[in-house]
């Protein structure tokens, strides 16, 4: 009993020891969450990237609402290391999911989610302290649905509004003023939802929707689309087996050609003629990423490789990277220096290839506890 | 020597005057001479007196005879003489010579008789000298013997002295009083100074007395002491007697109590005997014990906290002196690595006995037993090891009757290196936490801890913070605090607790997979549609081999979410000609940590999340949207919910696959409701249930 009560003393002594194994439980807190953070860091999908004005950073987002932002700069540098790959700075974009597709003007950076469009300005950014600018809403027709943003670009022009495109999952595209946060129309016409758009000209856009179908657009009236392609009936380009959807379009500066892919082949289109003229075959994948570079076409879709084509349906080369399905291909064209085509997809790796034809080095889409 | 040389010389001379007389007369005449020589001595001696003889003896001491030489001689020429006149008297042929020549011839011969006589006289007188020599021998004999006789005494006299001389006392031995002590306290008539001072022989023989005086005063004391010692003993026996019998009677008050106690519910007498056991703790096992005790008396009553082990060994135990002399260890171990092969045996046992000290355990160890609602119980066992000092744990698993049902796939579950692994992560108890272990067990020629975990139970870090112990770096193990055992000790129990539902949950909801069911509790109704057409048609114990081997697992193993001390399963889960097979790792911190599920399905072509987005999708419901399957209150079913999903994500995936069958219809009709079947650029599918509507939408 005297032992019993003498013992109590200890109980008065400094606690300073107690530091260490508060210390040591923290960071098994910290290690499970780690756990949770590598689970997601192996189910990253980067479904969207853009390059600062700039052209020193990469931003990036992913399918569980972040945004991530790289220095190129630092990671192209001789003395980079595996920390100088990780992103400079990542932030929570979307409350409600997947980021879909994300883009830069001169000072802002856009990210589209589930039924949201929103802006970040690129400096706010950069100084780490990420404020959104403002919102758009996509307009709900259906309780329990929210209309996913899939494909968004912004048509500049001198003399007129500055208006954004979004392709969207209810089949629309709406078009925004972004100067006044209106809605300017809605174009209506596919029967399921919108995979992509691309703009043709000032005037038109193409979209590709999951009806099989690529609409061409006049984007001043509300109206009917005034072209439509059904690549699933050409002969030479339907696939059964994949479905009839389009999932990428791409149209050449010089608007004559129109490039599309997904569950049929990817196929090159005379606009002038509306006829069919080149095939590319990508057997076992659909293309979901298209893009035209200088004389050549850059395709990705659901296989680990980026396919440089020649405009006669030619195969260029087939770069190996590291997402087993591509979903976007980014060539920095802001910055001479810092030139590079960057690869994302289901993969928590970003591929950086300074030569187009190799990877040179993968960024890391860690994600914050 | 002289005087006998002279009579030798006469001999000589005699026996040559003999011969050369003999020579005339030829061989012949010699003869005669000799015998007519010694003839008429015994003729003399006959006819004559025999004194006469004798006279002619001591005839010898009266002549002198330096004038029988002359006699002798004057003889001696007296014959030559009476020869020459004979030869000349020859010579000369005168008639009347013949008379002459005979009186010469008379003449000469009666010469010859004195000669003899002469002769006779020298011999006795040789004979006589030789005598005298003989005598004169024999007394130089006699009184050589005497004088060695003589020295012979001397020499033994004087080993005599000698042995005298070197003869030592007994009282030199004795240690005296020094000589000033002596002449003070020494009373006067022993010491006798006035004799003393002078005689050194008389001052010893007194001070010898004094010590003789003095010794019997000192005898005497001690036999009076020996007397009241032995007077003590027996006071003190009676009194022990007395206490003894006492003993037994404080018993029976006791006993008699003990009903009392009962009846009024307070066990006072456990309690107590507990506190007192309580004492002999070692002090880590001390603090968990007076922790355990606290939080069961304020918020856990499932919880039993007891002591256990051998009480009296306990006592003995005396943790305050240093238990291990390790220099001097080293140093015997050294002694004995000198020691010749025939003592290897020794040494051999030593090492052993020496190992087995190391580990040796506190003879106390603290029991405490985490109950849970349903009746089941685990023991855990901590003890103490005193040379090492951690805490080791030991489990026993306490089943309640209606977890019969058991597992072949789990049968390890509730085993006791498996069932509080990763209690925190990173600790699987199979190191010991104290730094310093390791060059101890090194130093001693023992192998590594985890060797002996069998032997001496679990070292787990939780284990020692809530005994209070905490091991910072290297050296000597801190005074356990109250205050970490305290910080610890209600979340340790409960993680313990929470970890032991857990098991006990999972090893129900592996016996059901195994019989193909996968039974979702009420509570998680809601988050599945009620019909799903894909079955389970497997479920099996696998290894983390092979999980590695499989190479759809490739992404998960390198992103670091199956370890080896996972527990891995393969379940086959079927719909028609589809085929799903998932490798299924559970972490020992299930379901903290949540099941990763890794998927291959076999429809048509071989899919997994490396060619096939869809199936990373239904990976990524299962491995990253698990919060939704659980609930705050518990989250013991996590696994079936995971299984339950993969069903109802299996058939969602197969019932909106592309009919890639180029003719006819799809081979799984869509009997669920899809508010859309593909969303995004991923093309994704309608993965989530969503209980009110009842349909399918994306995440």
């Amino acid at each position: 009993m005297a032992k019993f009560l003498k013992s109590t003393k200890y109980a008065q002594e400094p606690d300073w020891p107690i530091a260490g194994v508060q210390n040591y439980r923290s960071n098994m807190k910290e290690a499970r969450e780690r756990g949770l953070a590598a689970r997601k860091l192996l189910y990253t999908t980067v479904f969207s990237q853009c390059f600062s004005p700039c052209g020193k950073f990469l931003a990036a987002a992913n399918n569980f609402g972040y945004i991530a932002v790289f220095s190129l700069e630092a990671a192209l540098a001789p003395a980079a290391t595996d920390i100088s790959k990780n992103p400079i700075y990542t932030f929570k974009a979307s409350e409600d999911g997947s980021i879909n597709c994300l883009i830069s003007t001169d000072t802002l950076i856009i990210s589209a989610s589930y039924g949201t469009i929103s802006a970040w300005k690129w400096s706010d950014v950069l100084s780490r302290a990420s404020k959104v600018l403002w919102t758009l809403t996509i307009p709900k027709r259906q309780p329990f649905f929210t209309p996913e943003v899939n494909s968004i670009y912004i048509n500049s022009q001198e003399d007129m509004a500055n208006h954004l495109f979004a392709g969207c999952g209810d089949n629309n595209i709406h078009v925004w003023d972004i100067e006044t946060g209106q809605e300017v129309h809605c174009l209506q016409g596919h029967t399921d939802y919108v995979h992509a758009i691309t703009k043709k000209s000032d005037n038109e856009c193409a979209s590709a929707s999951e009806d099989g179908t690529v609409r061409i657009w006049d984007c001043r009236s509300a109206g009917e689309a005034s072209l439509i392609l059904q690549p699933f009936k050409h002969e030479a380009c339907a696939r059964p087996e994949f479905g009839k959807w389009v999932g990428c379009v791409g149209v050449d500066s010089g608007n004559d050609w129109l490039i599309c892919g997904g569950g049929p082949r990817m196929s090159a289109w005379y606009l002038r003629s509306l006829t069919m003229s080149t095939t590319f075959d990508t057997p076992g994948a659909c293309q979901q990423f298209i893009m035209f570079n200088e004389d050549t076409v850059i395709s990705a879709g659901t296989e680990a490789f980026v396919n440089h084509w020649y405009m006669n349906g030619d195969c260029k080369s087939r770069v190996p990277c590291t997402p087993t399905s591509v979903f976007s291909v980014a060539i920095n064209r802001e910055s001479e220096t810092n030139r590079v085509l960057c690869v994302a997809g289901s993969s928590a790796t970003i591929d950086v290839c300074t030569n187009f034809g190799y990877k040179a080095f993968g960024l890391s889409f860690t994600i914050p506890d | 020597m002289a005087s006998k040389d002279i009579p030798l010389d006469k001999e000589k001379k005699r026996k040559r005057t003999l011969k050369a007389e003999g020579i005339p007369n030829g061989s012949g005449d010699g003869k005669l001479v000799e015998t007519k020589r010694i003839k008429p001595e015994p003729v003399l001696k006959q006819e004559s007196d025999v004194s006469l003889f004798y006279a002619e003896e001591e005839e010898v001491d009266e002549r002198d005879p330096e004038k029988d030489v002359e006699h002798f001689k004057a003889a001696c020429s007296n014959i030559k003489h009476a020869i020459l006149e004979i030869r000349e008297l020859k010579e000369n042929k005168a008639s009347h010579t013949m008379d002459d020549i005979e009186k010469k011839r008379v003449e000469a011969t009666l010469q010859f008789i004195a000669l003899k006589k002469l002769n006779r006289l020298a011999h006795i007188r040789c004979k006589k000298v030789r005598d005298s020599t003989n005598e004169a021998k024999l007394r130089i004999d006699k009184y050589h013997l005497q004088l060695q006789n003589l020295l012979y005494e001397v020499m033994h006299l004087e080993k005599e002295i000698t042995k005298c001389l070197e003869f030592k006392s007994k009282d030199e031995e004795i240690e005296l009083v020094s000589l000033d002590q002596f002449y003070l306290k020494a009373p006067a008539e022993i010491s006798k100074p006035e004799v003393t001072q002078h005689d050194q022989h008389q001052q010893t023989l007194a001070r010898l007395d004094w010590e003789l005086e003095q010794r019997k005063q000192l005898a005497s004391r001690l036999k009076v002491s020996q007397e009241s010692k032995a007077k003590v003993e027996e006071d003190i026996r009676m009194k022990q007697e007395y206490l003894e019998n006492l003993q037994p009677k404080l018993n029976t008050i006791l006993q008699a109590t003990k009903p009392v106690q009962d009846y009024l519910g307070m066990p006072f007498d456990e309690i107590r005997e507990q506190h007192q056991t309580a004492g002999y703790l070692p002090l880590p096992l001390f603090v968990l014990y007076k922790q355990s005790t606290a939080y069961r008396e304020a918020c856990d009553n499932l919880l039993t906290v007891t002591i256990d082990g051998d009480l009296d060994a306990a006592k003995l135990v005396d943790l305050s002196v240093p238990l291990l002399d390790e220099d001097s260890e080293s140093d015997q171990e050294e002694q004995e690595k000198k020691a010749s092969k025939r003592r290897r045996k020794t040494v051999d046992s030593k090492l052993s006995d020496k190992k087995h000290r190391l580990l040796k355990k506190h003879p106390l160890s603290v029991i405490i037993q985490v109950g849970c609602e349903d009746g089941s119980a685990l023991h855990l066992t901590f003890s103490y090891l005193m040379y090492l000092h951690i805490v080791t744990v030991s489990i026993k698993v306490k089943q309640s009757s209606e977890m019969g049902n058991s597992s072949v796939s789990g049968g390890d579950l509730l085993s006791e290196d498996s069932l509080l692994d990763e209690l925190y992560p990173g600790d699987h108890g199979d190191t010991t936490p104290n730094p310093t272990n390791q060059y101890q067990l090194a130093r001693n020629g023992l192998k590594d801890f985890s060797h002996y975990i069998p032997q001496v139970g679990q070292p787990y870090r939780w284990a020692q913070w809530i005994c209070g112990l905490q091991y910072l770096g290297e050296g000597a193990p801190q005074k356990p605090q109250e205050i970490i055992s305290c910080g610890s000790l209600q979340g340790t129990i409960r993680k313990i607790r929470q970890r032991f539902r857990a098991r006990s949950s999972l090893l129900q909801q592996l016996s059901a997979l195994e019989r193909h069911s996968v039974a979702v509790s009420g509570e998680y109704q809601s988050l599945f549609p009620v019909k799903l057409q894909s079955l389970v048609v497997s479920w099996q114990r696998s290894t983390f081999e092979d999980f590695v081997a499989a190479p759809h697992t490739r992404s998960i193993v390198e992103a670091g979410l199956a370890k080896d001390n996972d527990m891995f399963f393969i379940a086959v889960i079927e719909r028609g000609t589809a085929k799903l097979t998932a490798r299924i790792a559970v972490a020992p911190d299930y379901p903290n940590v949540a099941p990763v599920f890794s998927v291959l399905v076999q429809w048509q072509s071989e899919r997994c999340s490396a060619n096939d987005s869809h199936i990373k999708n239904l990976e990524e419901e299962l491995n990253v949207h698990y919060d939704e399957l659980v609930q705050e209150k518990s989250c013991d079913y996590l696994l079936t919910n995971q299984m339950q999903r993969l069903i109802m994500c299996f058939d969602v995936y197969l019932e909106t696959g592309e009919n890639s069958a180029k003719e006819g219809p799809s081979e799984f009709s869509r009997e669920k409701v899809f508010s859309r079947t593909t969303r995004g650029r991923q093309r994704a599918k309608p993965y989530k249930y969503c209980a009110e509507l009842g349909i399918f939408t994306h995440r």
